[in-house]
């Protein structure tokens, strides 16, 4: 142990990985804030989208739409995961893939036909490696999905589930509560449920405005339907994109402070060692000249 | 909601003027005060001045004007428009400034579209949404000219 060239090496090279994960911190952090900036212009869209459907509803409307109501029977379910391209952020991956994991079985036992969908490398190395292939495997979401991207998407599960091929889409993904909360959830996107369900319950004294709806309720609903999944879709992937970057954030944070404490007890030791070797060549040279005498 | 607050409180209010929101999911791409606004609604095209009745509609593909004559331009692809307090908010799923449109591209992209085969209903609509787009946006490039 006491070998200080041996020491002094070891600490060189975690230096090297304290500034590596140094940097990873700092371009996740400024990754973030790219993110969180996307999200939050996203939520103005979700916001109006939201009040719009309130001021439809409350025109006495019958809310009806295909994709709102449950189907009877669920024959054929599909799983969409995301997870990240890259590792090095923590637990973010491990946690989505258990999660995906325990649904997907679920889902194998409740439903006769299953499809197993996954977004990112790391998911899909996870699922492979448990024996669970996905279908369809999109590795093309980084930090900035698009909404042309996920629009596609969302068309064909559209089409899928209104010319039933598809009763029930869920979706695995990192939730974001707030930057210091992120939370794994498993949602069902498809059937709809409801509309408004993340509205806020508005003043019953606010003054009621009469809306004119060109061409007709109906068609503004019939329409408002499939964007709302959309929206919501979106924002799925949105949020795993910017709780993916909080996670590395944190994990290279730790890293880094990691690797400071380590390079700490290396010098205190390679100190140590060093100051031994002196002393103990110190008294070499004291016995020799003490047996000259 | 907020939106509603935001926009009584808007100076827009006795001023005579339309303020013009433009939304994508991805991002606030417009917001403007204006005299005037004309809207590609689903079934043809609408005229919002200052002082005009709380209205909800739908858009279909076509040109968004932002004022009189030389005004700003934009293609808007389908979505909503919800006119309440002088505020026209437009949502939609994308929203290009005529000026950022390539005209031959377009083009290119419409004669691509004819010569793809279609078969089922399903394709047929699909090919039918994406001329009828194209179109609306080339419809906007050459009126911008």
């Amino acid at each position: 142990m006491a070998n200080p060239r041996a020491l002094d090496k070891r600490r060189k090279s975690i230096k090297n990985i304290r500034k590596i994960t140094r940097t990873m911190e700092l371009i996740a952090t400024a990754r973030f804030k790219k993110a969180m900036d996307r999200a939050s212009a996203a939520t103005s869209y979700t916001r109006r989208i939201t009040q719009l459907v309130n001021d439809l509803t409350k025109t006495g409307l019958e809310v009806s739409h295909p994709l709102l109501e449950p189907r009877d029977e669920v024959k054929k379910a599909t799983l969409l995961v995301l997870t990240a391209n890259r590792g090095l952020c923590g637990g973010f991956n491990g946690n989505l893939i258990r999660a995906g994991l325990l649904r997907w079985k679920e889902l194998k036992q409740e439903v006769p036909e299953t499809r197993l969908e996954i977004a990112g490398k790391r998911g899909i190395a996870g699922f492979k490696f448990r024996g669970q292939i996905a279908e369809h495997a999109y590795t093309h979401f980084e930090d900035k999905p698009t909404f042309d991207e996920v629009d596609l998407l969302a068309t064909r599960y559209l089409h899928e589930y209104l010319t039933g091929q598809l009763d029930r889409l869920d979706v695995v993904y990192m939730k974001f509560d707030s930057i210091a909360r992120q939370s794994v959830s498993v949602e069902t996107l498809l059937p709809l449920g409801s509309l408004g369900a993340d509205a806020k319950e508005e003043d019953p004294n606010a003054p009621q405005i009469q809306y004119e709806f060109l061409p007709s309720p109906e068609s503004i609903l019939e329409e408002v339907v499939p964007t709302s999944f959309k929206v919501r879709l979106f924002k799925c992937f949105l949020d795993s994109a910017v709780s993916e970057q909080i996670a590395r954030m944190v994990a290279m944070k730790s890293a880094t402070e990691n690797a400071g404490d380590l390079i700490k007890q290396l010098s205190m030791q390679y100190n140590r060692a060093r100051q031994g070797r002196i002393t103990s060549e110190l008294m070499d040279l004291i016995g020799g000249v003490e047996a000259l005498k | 909601m907020a939106a509603h607050a935001e926009s009584s409180s808007h100076a827009t209010q006795d001023s005579g003027l339309l303020r013009v929101v433009v939304v994508t999911p991805e991002q606030t791409v417009l917001d403007a005060t204006t005299d005037f606004v004309a809207l590609p609604l689903y079934d043809g095209e609408l005229g919002v001045a200052p002082s005009h009745a709380p209205m909800i509609g739908r858009l279909g593909y076509g040109e968004l004007r932002i004022g009189h004559g030389e005004g700003q331009r934009y293609y808007i692809d389908g979505g909503f428009v919800q006119v309440v307090d002088n505020v026209v908010s437009v949502l939609t799923n994308r929203a290009i400034p005529a000026t950022r449109l390539d005209e031959t591209k377009i083009k290119e992209s419409i004669a691509f579209l004819l010569t793809q085969p279609a078969a089922g209903d399903d394709e047929l609509a699909r090919r039918e949404k994406s001329l009828s787009q194209s179109r609306a946006q080339l419809r906007v490039v050459q009126h911008a000219k």
